[in-house]
């Protein structure tokens, strides 16, 4: 089973349509979103109707969780006055264009989606979460200490969990059992489609598959591959300095 | 959000192609299988690739999995029975159904509530268990409580329903059961599927949070049928088909 897990888009329509167009040739047999539709861009409307269109699985984001309540606060942890000033702009500008029945879906979506696999008479689960399980907002770095990612995902009852929101994918192997006796996890960071912060502007997602000798005893019983694709960039950071939005989140666009 | 849930498709072409455009011309956001593509007539594949062309996530049901280690020969294409319907069954089919998740779980946080949807083909404890209209309610209660869920989406027994339980603290259990779009079983011969909506507020419990509704939708029951009979499959799934028994 191949699953093609996307987020962060961040009402960014071109690399939105170049993902789909991307991920159509690879032949994944589900796909799934994993939240932040909306903000720092013009086509937050738009990109909720591509998704909705398709009837693609999606989870809220700290955004979507934001603009779906119509609040002024996307839990976005900026840390400067200068950051914290144009992130007003953002989501109120957001607030300001979302359409009530986008606003509606936005505020409807599920926090979490799980799979539970029972292959090979081994219990394994598979968590889609934003930030992290215990909070929407929560930024789950790759230099997080390894026993305080094995303590999230087994209070999360979580063998392998993927979520974004950092804008830098990682794939990163836990074990959490013992010498003989192994119990392997997976933490993915599925990057970000629309806003990519790891010096790569190109747009990012996962794909992952599961094989049908998948236990948690193999450590590789599991493949993960980061796909980039390219995307019409200067359209994005273009529509990003026409409109009302601060012209930093074009560059943003542009640097990664 | 509307979600739709359909399960039970029995490799039954004529029944899903209508299903998909019945669901096609509905404003719908999301869309997932509870299993139970194949066995009982001559189009698992076709069914198969159409899943994996449109991407719908979906959990494996009893006939899926009986391809885990099913051996095919020549001789076992032509011998007349039931197990013709596996056999039929190309390789990447086999693969595609032999890693389907066994449920899949929705987690909710709508207004500081947590509401988990649970999809499961059976129930939550077993593949092939039947949670029916009238399973006694404490036993309901007791899967679904081991199970973490709030409203629970079957399918397996091809009959659909909606029932409401009360648990001890107060709180509305919804158990839905998704009938089935290729074998109905409920003596109406049309097929069915689910939509599920999820209402974005909820006021002191007053309101149900959730609002089912069964589809049922014509389809070429005599295609479906004859091509049963044309076929090694026993000959009495084609009436079951046309009795909805």
């Amino acid at each position: 089973m191949k699953i093609a897990l996307f987020s962060d888009i961040h009402a960014n329509l071109p690399a939105l349509e170049a993902f789909f167009k991307d991920v159509e040739t690879r032949n994944t047999d589900a796909i799934c979103c994993l939240g932040d539709l909306v903000g720092y861009n013009i086509w937050p409307n738009e990109v909720i109707d591509e998704i909705r269109r398709r009837g693609i699985p999606t989870i809220a984001g700290n955004y979507d969780w934001g603009i779906g309540r119509s609040s002024d606060d996307c839990g976005c942890a900026y840390k400067t006055d200068d950051e914290k000033a144009m992130g007003k702009v953002s989501i109120s500008y957001t607030n300001q264009i979302v359409r009530d029945e986008q606003r509606a879906y936005l505020r409807t979506l599920p926090a979490h989606i799980r799979l539970e696999y029972q292959l090979n008479h081994d219990k394994r689960n598979i968590l889609f979460v934003h930030g992290s399980p215990r909070k929407v907002n929560e930024y789950l770095f790759e230099d997080r200490d390894e026993k305080s990612m094995i303590r999230i995902m087994e209070q999360a009852d979580a063998d392998i969990m993927c979520f974004g929101h950092t804008h830098q994918p990682y794939h990163c192997i836990l074990n959490s059992g013992t010498e003989g006796n192994d119990h392997f996890r997976h933490a993915i960071n599925i990057g970000s489609v629309g806003k990519p912060k790891d010096k790569d502007p190109r747009g990012g997602y996962v794909i992952l598959t599961i094989n049908p000798d998948s236990t948690v005893t193999v450590k590789d019983s599991i493949t993960v591959e980061f796909i980039r694709f390219e995307y019409d960039i200067e359209k994005a950071a273009k529509a990003v300095e026409d409109s009302p939005l601060p012209n930093e989140y074009a560059d943003m666009l542009r640097n990664a | 959000m509307k979600i739709a849930l359909f399960s039970d498709i029995h490799a039954n072409l004529q029944a899903f192609e209508e299903m998909l455009a019945d669901l096609d011309s509905r404003p719908i956001d999301a869309v997932y299988c509870l299993g139970d593509l194949v066995g009982y007539n001559v189009w698992p594949n076709e069914i198969i690739s159409e899943m994996q062309r449109r991407k719908v996530p979906c959990i494996a049901g009893n006939h899926d999995v009986k391809v885990n280690g099913l051996i095919t020969t020549a001789t076992s294409l032509k011998e007349p029975g039931k197990k013709y319907a596996y056999h039929l069954i190309d390789e990447p089919g086999r693969k595609y159904l032999s890693t389907l998740p066994a449920h899949i779980k929705l987690e909710y946080k709508i207004d500081g509530q947590r509401l988990n949807i649970m999809l499961a083909h059976g129930s939550t404890r077993s593949i092939d268990e039947y949670v029916l209209i009238d399973t006694n309610e404490a036993y309901v209660l007791e899967l679904m409580e081991e199970a973490n869920a709030d409203v629970l989406c079957v399918g397996h027994s091809h009959k659909p329903y909606h029932r409401v339980i009360i648990d001890g603290k107060g709180n509305k259990k919804h158990i839905i059961n998704t009938g089935s779009v290729g074998k109905p079983k409920d003596g109406n011969p049309k097929g069915c599927y689910v939509l599920l909506t999820i209402e974005p507020s909820v006021s002191q419990g007053s309101e149900d949070i959730v609002a089912v509704e069964f589809i049922r939708f014509d389809y070429n029951i005599e295609k479906a049928a004859k091509a049963i009979e044309d076929s090694p499959l026993p000959i009495e799934f084609a009436d079951m088909l046309r009795q909805a028994k």
